[in-house]
């Protein structure tokens, strides 16, 4: 799945960062997941607002996650302060692994 | 577009203070039933009423099996049920309740005084399953969600609670006269509520939420989970009345087929999951709880048998019943909590020692921080020392059993060393 962003650069750089935050029972990041679903950046108001999902609503390292991913967020742009929004809707489904995550997982 | 909820909608994991006691508390029985096994190891040479052979069974079934299961389902909650747990207080109060109950019922049990140690044991292991259940409904009432592992988790407690009372009233007839009939002739009664209506149940129905889960597989089919709840709480029901009512034996194969049915559909569950999975290897520990799934089809194997010799010889085998209690108790639940134990606790150490450093710095994966050279050596012994202690009931050998229970005692020292190694886990930055 792509990432909806109204601002290319500065997503490129969020979501080389996010790649930090992984699944840990998984081992694979919230990127390659297909957990983002769409990173915007308030210019004016200096915020970024990043939607996202979990493999399922009541993921037990879901609190963990999300708070990593908002907190890499904050540490790559500094100026900016992060609202993080989660959504079920539409919900994760298999499908929204990139290429790369499915290869990590046919490794491991 | 997306539909953005907040982050209100993330459930509260349950805490890990509430969880751990019963993960240590199960860990330090199942040692203590195997260094029984040890000692004891000649009983299981004889008939299988006997005061060792019913000490160490309760310890397996309440200190080991339910112990464990009960601090999993405590975390487990927001994952089965789709809400929060309810109370950490009556959590604990369970957690008491059973935690003196067990002991004072296996005493009871060992030395066969049935008397007050064995009924206030009963009493406690009661209340502890009162405070569970009382946590559970009121946590799914909460919830806002109904799936059918909800059901399959709140059915199975109150078939506990059913055998549980009904394993009380057992007690206090040996003392008091309560029943028409010896508490011998009811032990097939209390024995198959615990074994189906509490174990069969609760692990199918944990069990499919958690095994496409660690195989992030695709595979869902909830018409088929429910034909399992309804084949296995229907075959339970119709023996229960079969059993109180009826003195057909033939009959009794009716719910037999049920049960069998049910088993062979989850195990077709667990293999479209496994077909289905995304993450192509499979570690050990989910090997040896797909194993535990084949092994639910063992007993079924022995009581074909032994009801096949009953209505032929009209005599029962001590040495098959012994050994179906035996490949229950040590096979299949035991496995599955071998497995699993490692997929679980290693989580919420995880979840505890890591929650705050994801994305920070790079953290171990939660299956590094026990030893998977242990696991596999715990695996080995565990699974000769299975096969070698059913041998030696089958073949009533004092030596194969001996030997076949140090294997076992191994397999518990080995379990206990890598949970006492997950428990005392500290931080480190890789």
């Amino acid at each position: 799945m792509n990432v909806i962003t109204n601002n290319g650069i500065k997503c490129t750089v969020a979501l080389a960062s996010l790649q930090n935050v992984v699944d840990p029972e998984i081992g694979l990041n919230i990127v390659d997941l297909g957990l983002i679903y769409q990173l915007d950046f308030d210019e004016s108001e200096k915020k970024i607002y990043c939607t996202m999902t979990l493999t399922t609503q009541f993921c037990p390292m879901g609190e963990s996650i999300t708070n990593a991913a908002k907190e890499t967020l904050n540490g790559s742009f500094p100026d900016y302060e992060t609202v993080l929004e989660l959504t079920f809707d539409p919900p994760w489904i298999h499908e929204m692994i990139s290429e790369e995550g499915h290869e990590f997982l046919n490794e491991k | 577009m997306f539909t953005a909820i907040g982050n209100t909608a993330i459930v509260k994991t349950t805490s890990y203070k509430v969880v751990l006691p019963f993960y240590l508390y199960a860990a330090v029985a199942f040692l203590v039933a195997t260094i029984l096994l040890s000692v004891s190891a000649g009983d299981f040479t004889k008939h299988y009423f006997h005061p060792h052979t019913l000490a160490i069974t309760h310890i397996m079934a309440l200190g080991w099996g339910t112990m464990i299961i009960l601090g999993a389902s405590h975390q487990l909650v927001p994952v089965l049920i789709e809400g929060s747990l309810y109370s950490n207080t009556l959590a604990y109060i369970s957690f008491i309740s059973a935690a003196v109950g067990i002991p004072l019922l296996a005493y009871g049990f060992y030395v066969f005084n049935m008397g007050w140690p064995a009924q206030c044991g009963g009493l406690l292991v009661i209340s502890a399953i009162v405070a569970y259940l009382l946590n559970l409904s009121i946590s799914m009432a909460k919830s806002k969600h109904e799936n059918v592992h909800a059901f399959f988790i709140f059915t199975a407690a109150l078939w506990l609670l059913t055998t549980a009372a009904v394993g009380l009233l057992l007690v206090c007839n040996f003392t008091d006269s309560l029943l028409p009939e010896n508490s011998l002739d009811y032990l097939p009664l209390h024995a198959h509520l615990g074994i189906v209506g509490w174990f069969l149940l609760l692990v199918t129905g944990i069990g499919s939420r958690l095994i496409p889960m660690f195989l992030i597989s695709k595979y869902n089919n909830t018409t088929q989970l429910w034909w399992i709840y309804g084949l296995i709480n229907g075959g339970l029901l119709s023996f229960i009345f079969l059993f109180l009512y009826t003195n057909s034996r033939v009959l009794l194969t009716f719910p037999l087929m049920a049960v069998t049915v049910a088993i062979l559909l989850f195990g077709h569950f667990c293999y479209m999951a496994y077909r289905q999975r995304i993450r192509k290897k499979v570690d050990e520990q989910m090997k040896v709880s797909l194993l535990s799934v084949s092994m639910m089809l063992l007993p079924v194997i022995f009581l074909v048998i032994t009801g096949v010799l009953l209505l032929v010889s009209a005599s029962e085998s001590v040495s098959l019943v012994t050994a179906y209690g035996f490949i229950i108790f040590f096979g299949w639940i035991t496995a599955i909590i071998l497995g699993m134990t490692f997929k679980t606790l290693p989580f919420i150490v995880w979840n505890k020692v890591y929650h705050h450093s994801n994305g920070k710095a790079k953290t171990p994966n939660p299956k590094d921080l026990f030893s998977n050279v242990i696991f596999k050596w715990m695996s080995a012994a565990y699974i000769s020392g299975f096969v070698f202690f059913t041998a030696g009931i089958l073949l009533q050998d004092t030596v194969v059993l001996q030997s076949a229970a140090v294997l076992l005692s191994v397999t518990s020292l080995l379990y206990n060393w890598n949970v006492i190694k997950l428990l005392t886990y500290k931080p480190v930055s890789v």
